[in-house]
């Protein structure tokens, strides 16, 4: 029988060298907060709240923030509170990478969600691959996000360039005619989406004649709309967002071109039309999501973003908010099944996770893409609704796409995501 | 050369439309070398409470709220010319009257206080009114679109910009043909001076930064139906204006409208040739200018040039 005892100095020493071994070990952790505990999951916000996209940021923020206190009112996820915090992008790139680092390094945050702007969501991506940490990019939508820029840590939400332009190219040409013009938002997701529309327009038969770059922070577009004119295109596909985008509508309306030609505007964010006039919202456009659909849990969802937002002016929930709302919840599931906030275990999940078009309250069953880790979903394409139920119903829905037929292969064959081993582990 | 014709035209209109939202600027950076980060914001108030003015938002569907909606669009929307401006002229006043504070000091605290009341004013927009977009209604008189040589116009861009010479010509006359004018134009060139002669030089500085502000919120109702309104609307409009009033020449009246006309033409002509440049063209054209008259096209010549 050993005569071993423990004694008070054995037992700190002991637990001196465990916690140096802990952190000063050869593993790659950059973090380790010990498990089943009730230190609640943080999740740093990294949406904007001014600049070009500053009123989607917010509502992207709603979402996020309606799916944050679902889960709480649940009881959290393994048994943790939910916190979060918000710091603003600003619109700006630059910016995003310090709130990303900020709200990683600073605020303990052990996830990240959130974007408008691509150049945004790139560089918190960039960041957050550094430290393992998990990126939910909600709302941008360059093609670049789940191709080139793809990482193993970021998941992109939203329908790209890409999957919008395949909705409606091939209709438009050969309803409307062959001579198309690109009006362009001269920045990465304008130039992405621009350039997807010009390769299925050539596949398609149509011509590119024109293409017109507009810089972002315009907000006179007669020029534009007189080169138009001149040129006297059947269509013009624009890949104009936010603010910019909101003046050319008014432009456009005004001016009476919102007819002929034809226009296709890649996407359509709620936020950025919501509360316009009806001759505003010329043209065809993408969306992943309206509130108008005939689905179950639709009306339920309505419901419950009016009781939690009583006050504000958007009184139904938009794509953008859905977007946000869906990543949240998707991301709280998987850590669920996860078991676990370790990176790589979520990661996992999310990979090749399978929704049903219940769940995602949309025609079809979505699936999050294990190679570019885009969400492969149901693309609506949209008009003016002339017959509207009341004023909120701007949108008539005119089709929608199984989520294989708009797949953007452009962004499989781009997107090298980092290996396992190459993410760094982080353990929120 | 046809081709070249309607950008031109579009320029020098979109230049007017500058030069309105300058105006009130230069007027009061020249009168109290301050310069008031605010009145982006101003015009943001001038068009937002036009709006509500036409909209009737504050009668609701109380008797005479019903009976302001019946009256014609055209009839608001005149009245609105003048409400608007009025609102923005009274929180200009209020904003002078913190700005005064600062007089004397260096030139930093202006800049901050006024900086300051920008954001304020943005978030007293974003709270009074929400973060979404807006739109102003107009007559449908000057709404919707004219063909001119087989080019298309948009009516009320014409509209907006023949009001804005209107107003530049009024203030111009105001400046050059009133005792008022007189002692304002006094007071940009030595303001201790004008004091000495006995005016009030307290309500001289208000005076101009209430008709700074009024000019700020009439461009903002005038503009607002073009370029839309949203919270932070301000922000798109300080930066032409800074440009716009270093480019004339700090102070000068004419100075700053043929500035304004020359980068409407820049940011026209880029716009249909070059439009990745259209937003740059302003600078380089700024750039260019100062690199060879530091004092900018009709101002004053300064200490750099000695």
């Amino acid at each position: 029988m050993s005569n071993s005892k423990i004694t008070r100095r054995g037992l700190l020493g002991g637990a001196a060298v465990g916690g140096v071994a802990t952190f000063a070990g050869p593993w790659k952790h950059n973090r380790v907060w010990a498990q089943s505990t009730d230190k609640p999951i943080r999740i740093g916000i990294t949406s904007d709240a001014s600049g070009q996209y500053a009123n989607s940021g917010a509502s992207d923020r709603r979402g996020m923030l309606m799916a944050i206190e679902e889960a709480n009112a649940r009881g959290g996820a393994l048994g943790r509170k939910i916190e979060f915090m918000h710091i603003d992008t600003e619109t700006t790139p630059a910016t995003g990478s310090r709130v990303a680092e900020r709200l990683i390094s600073r605020e303990e945050c052990g996830f990240l969600i959130g974007a408008v702007s691509s150049g945004v969501a790139n560089a918190v991506s960039q960041v957050a691959q550094r430290y393992g940490v998990i990126y939910m990019n909600t709302n941008s939508s360059s093609p670049t996000e789940s191709g080139q820029n793809c990482h193993r840590v970021k998941f992109v939400w939203d329908g790209n360039g890409t999957n919008f332009s395949k909705a409606a190219v091939r209709n438009a040409i050969s309803t409307y005619g062959e001579k198309v013009v690109l009006l362009t938002n001269d920045y990465v997701w304008g130039h992405d989406t621009a350039k997807s529309t010009r390769a299925l327009v050539d596949q398609h038969g149509g011509t590119v004649v024109e293409e017109i770059l507009i810089p972002q922070g315009t907000r006179d577009f007669s020029a534009a709309l007189l080169k138009i004119q001149q040129i006297n295109p059947d269509i013009v596909a624009a890949a104009v967002g936010g603010d910019d985008q909101i003046a050319m509508r008014q432009q456009v309306a005004q001016l009476g071109m919102g007819s002929k030609p034809a226009w296709i505007n890649n996407q359509q964010d709620w936020p950025d039309v919501y509360g316009l006039p009806l001759d505003n919202l010329f043209g065809v456009f993408g969306t992943t999501w309206y509130y108008g659909l005939d689905l179950p849990g639709v009306k339920e969802f309505v419901d419950r973003y009016q009781a939690m937002y009583p006050d504000t002016s958007m009184r139904v929930p938009g794509n953008v908010f859905y977007n946000g709302y869906m990543a949240t919840r998707e991301l709280l599931n998987a850590i669920e099944r996860a078991d676990s906030t370790n990176n790589i275990a979520v990661i996992k999940q999310l990979e090749g996770h399978v929704m049903s078009a219940e769940e995602r309250m949309q025609h079809h069953v979505a699936v999050i893409d294990p190679n570019t880790h885009q969400v492969q979903q149901t693309i609506y394409l949209a008009t003016a609704n002339d017959e509207p139920r009341d004023e909120n119903d701007m949108f008539r829905i005119l089709t929608q796409s199984d989520p294989n037929d708009v797949r953007d292969e452009g962004s499989l064959e781009a997107c090298k995501l980092e290996s396992y081993e190459d993410t760094p582990a982080f353990d929120a | 050369m046809d081709l070249l014709l309607p950008h031109i035209v579009n320029g020098l209109t979109l230049g007017l439309l500058f030069a309105m939202i300058a105006l009130g600027f230069t007027l009061i950076v020249g009168v109290m070398e301050i310069i008031n980060l605010a009145h982006g914001s101003l015009f943001a108030l001038g068009a937002y409470f036009a709006m509500a003015w036409i909209g009737g938002d504050w009668f609701g569907a109380s008797e005479f709220g019903i009976w302001w909606a019946s009256l014609p669009v055209g009839m608001r929307y005149a009245s609105a010319l003048i409400f608007g401006p009025l609102c923005a002229a009274a929180a200009g006043m209020v904003l002078e009257l913190c700005v005064r504070r600062t007089y004397g000091k260096a030139p930093l605290y202006g800049l901050l206080l006024t900086f300051g009341a920008a954001l304020v004013i943005e978030e007293l927009i974003r709270i009074s009114w929400g973060t979404g977009e807006q739109s102003l209604t107009v007559p449908q008189l000057i709404n919707g679109a004219f063909l001119a040589g087989g080019m298309i116009f948009s009516k009320y861009k014409f509209f907006a910009a023949g009001f804005a010479a209107l107003s530049i010509v009024c203030v111009w006359l105001f400046l050059e043909k009133t005792p008022y004018g007189a002692i304002i134009k006094a007071g940009s060139h030595d303001s201790e001076m004008v004091r000495a002669l006995g005016y009030d030089l307290s309500r001289l500085r208000l005076l101009v930064f209430g008709l700074g502000a009024a000019l700020a919120g009439l461009a903002g109702v005038v503009m607002a139906p073009i370029w839309g309104l949203r919270p932070h609307i301000g922000v798109d409009v300080i930066i032409p204006a800074f440009l716009i009033i270093v480019l004339g020449g700090v102070g000068s009246f004419w100075g700053a409208v043929i500035a304004a006309a020359l980068v409407g033409l820049a940011v026209g002509i880029t716009g249909a040739y070059a439009p990745a440049w259209s937003m740059l063209s302003m600078y380089l054209l700024l750039i260019a200018v100062v690199t060879f008259r530091a004092r900018g096209l009709m101002g004053r010549k300064s200490a750099l040039e000695n």
